[in-house]
């Protein structure tokens, strides 16, 4: 920035910044300007095109081990409302956002983000080509990152960014594992919209590999009572509490690497109801001996259309993930219980074009049925265990930021925990308004 | 689920005139779902009165009706096309409301029409506030509290309950017409009697206010299955107490957090399921307390709308292409994103920049009206510009208003805001919602207000307040710099604030060329992004572009073809409306067919020529000399199109010209020719054309010497007019002093015009094509007004009813010599006068006009295309025209759509400056019957019998006698003032006498109120002056009383009544007509 830009922009909001870089891993070079902390971070550099819920976003432990990029150009609003955090501190390594707002506006908003940043260290950048960004990670899949306020060398960024060590491998549910802290309670900042909690009648152990507050407060609001337990948790250590459900959450990283969880995943398999979500997902998969494929830039956003292959409805769903399942390798197809269709296809889509959700013979578990289906690119959102009591979705029914279309899951959770062997049967136009308070009193 | 296989055949309604609330955005949609529809096999039956619409060409319906949108005509329609469904939501509340009485009167039953999209029950719920509140409460959704009112006591009562101020809401009126707020109990009385007038219901509303609050609109899709989706969410910057229409949005909502987002999405897509849209748009609005979050939803409107063509440009999503589909069966997932080519339409976009939309008012035209913005909407038209944040998108939207303006503040210090000292004067600019209030609020800003005063002022969310300021602090910094102190950063820094060259240009004390070049020379130029609903997550295959300082990566797709660019009319005013558009978009399709890669630049969501889908590329720009240029940079057209868009884009051809940029068509100097009124002159001079005397003058005195030697009546306008602005007609000396001293305010650096005035003759509009060889005649279009009424208001025939062959032959000679004389090459409109067997030249355009349109679908020659393809360089004489002095078997008429119902106080009488928004036409074998159904068209109804009032003035005293027994004959009984009445019963013709206004009572007004009188001839003499008249005719628009105001509109009135009455109203199809038989070689192109 020169003088003179700066002498102009030293009176508004902004006031006078340092410099900022991002060098991505192949030497794409951004200048910007910092809007956090100062300092130096490296990472998996990703977008999120969710327009609303960078607070979210940012304390999704889920991103751990990642720089986010936001899509939508203008970040940081409506401030930071803080009982919106899933998780006590922010988990992403570093932020990349067009233009940060230090002025933001809204009537729970304790502070701007950017002081929020400061305050936690988080390094950010603001004021580069996002969309340019964007494109470049699209067309050559995400990579590695140096996000700095420190070092302003491109070359010396680019030598650091690719040392810096890849996601794939590595375990961080382990650091993002934090039972203790996750909050089993629900906010009461949120009740001008939310409706009160239901009657508790069944109690629900939650594996936290790096769970999001809300999806606890979904499982609470729904009627469950929650213990939180640590990602390596013995599978017998959990039954010995005698929970009525398990649920296993979303997390960050390589599945692979998080073995402990899903071995013990596939001890509790047929013991007790399980329900997963995103990483808990991916462990039900690869309990069942399935396969974990990385994907080339992955799914993160609030706008990713997921059709139930039982309803045939259509949910606009939250997602955030890099990795997924492969469903060919859950097993060979059951032919009769397929409309007679015997093989796999490459694109999911395939099912829904034919009408039918497949079922799959799976060495382990017996039957596993395909139940949702990505319709951006025919990747695997969901699968139900047909011989033992379980479902998970890739997907994030929580929203938190995003559309909650797929708030049924949670019903449905409670429908598997009742007994019922068809749970995802369930019209997501009637669990519409379910959870929400509108001040009015319903009548019907 | 495919497509249902049992409707073949699909009637569509379209909206009718462009009125205000109403305007082209329903022929976006309405072109869309037929396209689609035919695409998916259907046979598309369209109704549409509006000839200037895109959806009336007959290449996109099977069957095109141009007759009016009224249960009468649609269902002789029906009767003979015997459509299978009919298809109710893309025609506006018009079309909306005429479905609501064929279904209700039984007319769809009995020719087993079904309605898709949405049922009579779904409307009814939808529309009907009682309904809509209970399906509210069943799903628990808050609305404000409320009650009915059928009289002036009911609201009394209710206000006893909810204090005031309260929000009165007539039942069933267009675009919350006849509305208002009410602080105290004389403006409740005042609201409420005008709005249990006005609704078909006799039903108001009383509401409690939410004033203040934050209002945001979600448009909602939805499928039969049941899937919906939200297309986009808009977040106005005024507050509640603004219509919507009338309000500056934001799109995405931006200050809403996931939460209070979420619910609202949830809500509205409950909503939908609840009110029984079966498939189809909608748009959802909502109100939000800013201090707890509290969300009250205010309406919902279940077809496509206004906000829905904003939101999709602001996406790139097509609300009304997909509409159609679900309506005919498809759903959803079943629809394939068109931007994306690869994702389905089922999902949500998700947008990587700011769209900002801003309202354009008149006002300036209905001279004592309020200029208070209010729940009634008053805008004529809307700019919308898209910018990476806020900031930026603000300054393009401001920028392409056409009103003078650079941008947010950093105006030259002439502007009204900057030069108000008067410190109560400028807060009462600051607080109350006007079409100025924005620029206000840059000054406030510069004065150094802070935010929290603002929002306390306003209401506006400080969010927004903010960014001004910043863009402000920014401005401020430049004020105390040089031009040359400015290096790459800081440009960017400006530039990505939003503001323009030309800001730049005043604040540093330099112009908007020398800016430019530094620009330049520092490599600051834009980059070029895409609207892609994805955020760039998928690739995506349309070029639907804009501009911005992002300037990494520029996505440009290489040059192909050879390239021509079309500059579009910007926003919808009075003066230029849509039918700028439709010769754009003629012009884009005839040269995409002839091989070039097009290109169009506009800034008006409203219009077809904005859907990504008519040119190979969309820039959405505005019309400035600097993003056009900007534009010009990175494409490398091979021509430029600039006559058009009217005047906007005709105003840069020399520019343009100048910077070396290859003007396809009439060049500019040509134009210069026809507009310079002494070269102009001199050519006429040559030719032995004459013209009426005329002068010029700058000051009283110099006028009265030009008076002299003219002599009275004279014509007078500013040198540099636009629709007639600031135009009158002086019959004496003590006029023209008046209108000298006004004149001074309007335009105080230019001239005056003085013509002398033709009183009493006949005006002709004339239309030709020109390819430098030869000359084609599209159109002679013969006024049905006298001189004197601007061409845009007056209502005309063509072929001409009363013109002998001889004259239409010397009229088309005289304008081939002329277009040769000038060197046109592609359209020229051309106003004669003929008086005394003289023809006079009034004025010549080389460029399209606003009859365009409507001549080309009088005579089924597309002239806009002809014309493109003649500015490409084809000559007429290969192109199979046929000749231009052909007979027509059916007379068309094309009246003109006045929006005085909007504009309480303004006077009604069409003089020279323009007035009208949009306008109908008629088709029949006669004149009459066509003129008929233009009136039809227009307010729906003929009077059959009652009182016609008359006060004509002495002039037309004795002319007025035949027209008056005309209607005795017709069985109305005549009611005159004491003048006019005596001049009736010396001609034998029986009148009653109503006393004049200051008589007493009972007078003219009260008979007015009576509701008695059916329809009104008040002929005004000289100038707009405050008498009876203008008493009488105001009160006449808030009775919604039919007035004629002159002569010649009384007698063809008289004439209409008199054969609908004969011989009924048969309805004819375009298609149907011989001269479109003709007119097909040449519309598929040679």
């Amino acid at each position: 920035m020169s003088e003179s830009s700066e002498r102009l922009l030293s009176r508004t909001s902004k006031g006078v910044q340092a410099p900022a870089m991002l060098v991505l891993e192949d030497g794409t070079t951004f200048v910007g300007r910092s809007c956090g902390a100062a300092g130096e971070v490296a990472g998996e550099v990703c977008f999120n095109t969710s327009m609303v819920g960078y607070l979210e976003i940012l304390t999704d432990p889920s991103y751990a081990g990642q720089i986010i990029t936001m899509t939508y150009p203008q970040i940081g609003n409506y401030g930071i409302c803080d009982e919106d955090a899933q998780r006590s501190r922010i988990h992403a390594k570093g932020m990349v956002v067009r233009d940060m707002c230090a002025t933001p506006s809204n009537w729970r908003s304790t502070r701007s983000l950017p002081d929020m940043l400061r305050a936690e260290g988080v390094v950010c950048i603001e004021g580069i080509d996002t969309r340019a960004l964007v494109r470049h990670i699209r067309d050559h899949g995400a990579m590695m990152g140096v996000l700095s306020t420190e070092d302003m060398d491109a070359s010396s960024l680019a030598v650091k960014a690719k040392a810096a060590p890849s996601l794939v491998g590595r375990n961080l549910v382990s650091d993002a594992s934090d039972a203790a802290s996750a909050s089993c309670a629900v906010p009461d900042a949120h009740a001008f919209a939310q409706a009160p909690i239901a009657r508790v009648h069944r109690s629900v152990v939650a594996y936290d590999c790096g769970v999001k507050d809300s999806i606890l407060e979904n499982l609470i609001r729904s009627g469950c009572d929650v213990t939180c337990v640590a990602w390596d948790t013995p599978a017998e250590e959990v039954l010995a509490m005698h929970p009525d459900g398990v649920f296993l959450s979303n997390g960050p990283g390589d599945p692979d690497a998080v073995r402990t969880t899903f071995e013990e995943a596939a001890r509790l398999m047929g013991r007790v109801p399980l329900f997963g979500i995103c990483l808990g997902h991916q462990m039900m998969g690869l309990a069942s001996g399935a396969e974990a494929e990385k994907l080339k830039y992955g799914h993160r956003g609030g706008n990713h259309p997921v059709q139930n292959l039982l309803t045939g409805r259509v949910e606009i769903t939250a997602q955030n993930h890099g990795f997924g399942i492969v469903f060919e390798s859950l097993g060979p197809i059951i032919a009769e219980e397929s409309g007679g269709f015997a093989d796999h296809v490459d694109d999911l889509r395939e099912w829904i074009a034919r009408g039918v959700a497949p079922v799959v013979r799976n060495e382990r578990f017996g039957r596993i049925r395909l139940t949702h289906v990505n319709l951006n690119d025919g990747t695997l959102e969901g699968i139900q265990f047909l011989d033992v009591p379980a479902f998970c979705v890739q997907y994030h029914p929580e929203a938190s930021p995003g559309p909650t279309d797929a708030h049924y899951l949670f019903t449905a959770f409670m429908r598997l925990m009742d007994g019922d062997h068809d749970p995802l049967r369930i019209d997501i136009a009637d669990d519409r308004l379910a959870g929400w308070r509108f001040g009015g009193e319903a009548h019907a | 689920m495919p497509k249902r296989q049992d409707i073949r055949k699909v009637l569509v309604i379209g909206s009718g005139p462009i009125v205000i609330g109403q305007a082209c955005e329903f022929d976006y949609s309405g072109a869309q779902a037929c396209k689609v529809l035919k695409e998916c096999g259907c046979e598309v039956v369209l109704v549409n009165s509006n000839p200037a619409t895109i959806m009336t060409d007959p290449g996109l319906a099977a069957r095109t009706y141009v007759e009016p949108v009224t249960a009468e005509f649609v269902e002789k329609v029906i009767e003979r096309e015997r459509p299978d469904a009919l298809l109710p939501t893309l025609g506006g509340q018009t079309g909306l409301n005429c479905a609501v009485e064929l279904a209700k009167s039984g007319v769809l039953d009995a020719y087993g029409v079904e309605m898709i999209g949405c049922d009579l029950a779904a409307i009814e719920r939808g529309e009907d506030r009682k309904l809509f509140n209970e399906c509210m409460a069943d799903l628990g959704i808050e609305t404000s509290r409320a009650g009915y009112a059928y009289s002036v006591e009911d609201a009394l009562a209710i206000v006893a309950e909810i204090g005031y101020p309260v929000v009165i809401r007539p039942s069933f009126t267009l675009g919350g017409s006849g509305g208002g707020i009410a602080h105290a109990e004389e403006e409740l009385r005042q609201i409420v009697a005008q709005g249990v007038g006005l609704s078909p219901a006799g039903e108001v509303l009383v509401e409690e206010s939410i004033e203040g609050w934050k209002e945001f609109e979600m448009e909602v899709m939805r499928d039969r299955c049941g899937n919906g989706i939200i297309v986009c969410s808009i977040e106005n910057l005024d507050p509640m107490g603004v219509h919507t229409g009338d309000s500056i949005t934001v799109a995405p909502a931006q200050t809403l957090t996931d939460i209070e987002y979420q619910r609202m999405r949830a809500a509205s897509l409950a909503v939908l399921d609840k009110i029984g849209v079966e498939t189809g748009g909608s748009n959802v609005q909502f109100a939000v307390n800013p201090t707890d979050g509290r969300m009250v939803i205010i309406e919902m409107n279940p077809r496509v709308s206004r906000s829905s063509a904003l939101a999709s440009k602001a996406t790139g999503f097509p609300i009304a292409k997909a509409a159609a589909k679900l309506a005919i069966g498809y759903t959803l997932p079943e629809i394939q994103n068109d931007i994306t080519e690869a994702t389905p339409a089922c999902f949500e976009p998700s947008i990587d920049y700011c769209v900002v939309k801003v309202p354009r008012f008149a006002f300036e035209k209905f001279q004592g009206t309020d200029d208070t913005l209010s729940t009634r909407m008053k805008a004529v038209g809307e700019v919308m510009a898209i910018g990476r944040t806020f900031e930026e998108a603000l300054g393009k939207a401001l920028r392409s208003m056409e009103d003078g303006r650079a941008g947010f503040g950093g105006d030259a210090k002439a502007a009204a805001e900057r030069a108000c000292t008067d410190e109560d004067a400028f807060r009462d600019a600051v607080s109350r919602p006007t079409p100025a209030r924005i620029y206000y609020l840059a000054e406030a800003l510069r004065r150094g207000w802070s935010v929290d005063d603002l929002h306390e002022l306003t209401g506006i969310d400080p969010f927004f307040l903010f960014r001004m300021r910043d863009i402000i602090e920014v401005e401020r910094g430049l004020a105390e710099a040089r031009l040359d102190e400015l290096d790459a950063d800081a440009f960017r820094v400006c530039k990505q604030m939003g503001i323009s060259d030309a800001q730049i240009a005043n604040l540093t004390g330099s112009d908007e060329r020398t800016v430019r070049t530094c620009r330049k020379m520092l490599h600051v130029t834009p980059a070029i992004k895409t609207v892609d609903t994805c955020a760039a997550e998928f690739a995506s295959f349309t070029e639907y572009h804009y501009k911005t300082y992002d300037a990494h990566e520029t996505e440009v797709s290489p040059k192909e073809r050879p390239r021509v660019m079309i500059l579009g009319a910007g926003p919808n005013r009075i003066g230029q409306g849509i039918e700028f558009d439709y010769c754009c978009v003629h012009a884009s399709y005839a040269l995409h067919d002839a091989g070039y890669e097009t290109i169009m630049v506009n800034c008006n969501p409203e219009t077809v020529s904005t859907d990504y889908d008519t040119s190979d590329k969309l820039y959405f720009e505005p019309l400035t000399f600097e993003d056009v240029m900007d534009i010009v940079d990175v494409e490398k057209p091979d021509g430029v199109i600039v006559t058009l868009g009217g005047q906007t884009p005709l105003k840069l051809a020399k520019p343009l010209a100048d910077a070396g940029v290859p003007i396809m068509g009439t060049s500019p100097e040509s134009i210069d020719l026809a507009e310079d009124r002494d070269r102009f002159s001199a050519i006429l001079d040559e030719l032995g054309i004459a013209y009426p005397p005329s002068g010029m003058a700058s000051t009283i005195a110099e006028a009265r010497i030009v008076a002299d030697r003219i002599g009275f009546p004279l014509l007078v306008r500013p040198s540099y007019v636009l629709g007639g602005r600031g135009m009158g007609i002086v019959y004496d000396g003590a006029q023209l002093e008046r209108y000298m001293a006004e004149a001074a305010k309007v335009s105080p650096d230019h001239p005056i015009y003085l013509d002398r005035f033709l009183e009493g003759a006949v005006e002709v509009d004339l239309d030709a094509i020109c390819d430098g060889v030869d000359v084609h005649v599209g159109a002679i279009l013969e006024h049905i007004e006298m001189a004197g009424i601007h061409s845009g208001d007056s209502a005309c025939c063509t072929p001409p009813f009363s013109l002998s062959e001889s004259v239409q032959a010397h009229l088309r000679s005289i304008a081939r010599e002329l277009a040769l004389r000038l060197g046109v090459r592609g359209l020229i409109n051309i106003q004669f006068a003929i008086k005394d067997q003289v023809i006079y030249i009034i004025e010549a355009n080389p460029r399209a006009s606003r009859t365009v349109p409507f001549a080309s679908k009088a005579t089924g020659v597309p002239l806009a295309k002809v014309a493109a393809r003649v500015m490409a360089g084809e000559r007429l004489a290969d192109m199979g025209l046929p000749p231009d002095d052909r007979r027509l078997d059916h007379f068309s008429v094309k009246e003109a759509v006045m929006p005085f119902g909007r504009f309480p106080g303004a006077d009604t009488v069409l003089g020279p400056e323009m007035k009208s928004t949009g306008e109908v036409m008629g088709i029949a074998r006669n004149f009459p019957c066509a003129f008929a159904k233009t009136q039809l068209a227009i307010d729906y109804t003929l009077p059959r019998s009652g009182k016609v009032f008359v006060s004509v003035c002495d002039h037309d005293k004795r002319s007025f006698t035949s027209i008056a027994r005309d209607f005795a004959r017709l069985g109305f009984s005549l009611v005159a003032t004491e003048g006019t009445a005596s001049a009736l019963r010396a001609a034998g013709i029986d009148c009653d006498v109503v006393k004049k206004i200051h008589e007493g009572s009972p007078n003219v007004t009260d008979l007015i109120d009576s509701g008695e009188v059916v329809l009104l001839v008040n002929t005004p003499f000289g100038n707009a002056t405050r008498d009876d008249g203008y008493e009488i005719r105001t009160q006449a628009v808030k009775r919604g009383i039919t007035q004629v105001t002159n002569l010649a509109g009384a007698q063809a009135m008289a004439a209409g009544m008199e054969a609908a009455r004969a011989g009924g109203l048969d309805v004819v199809a375009l298609q149907d007509l011989p001269q479109w038989q003709i007119g097909e070689e040449v519309r598929h192109g040679a």
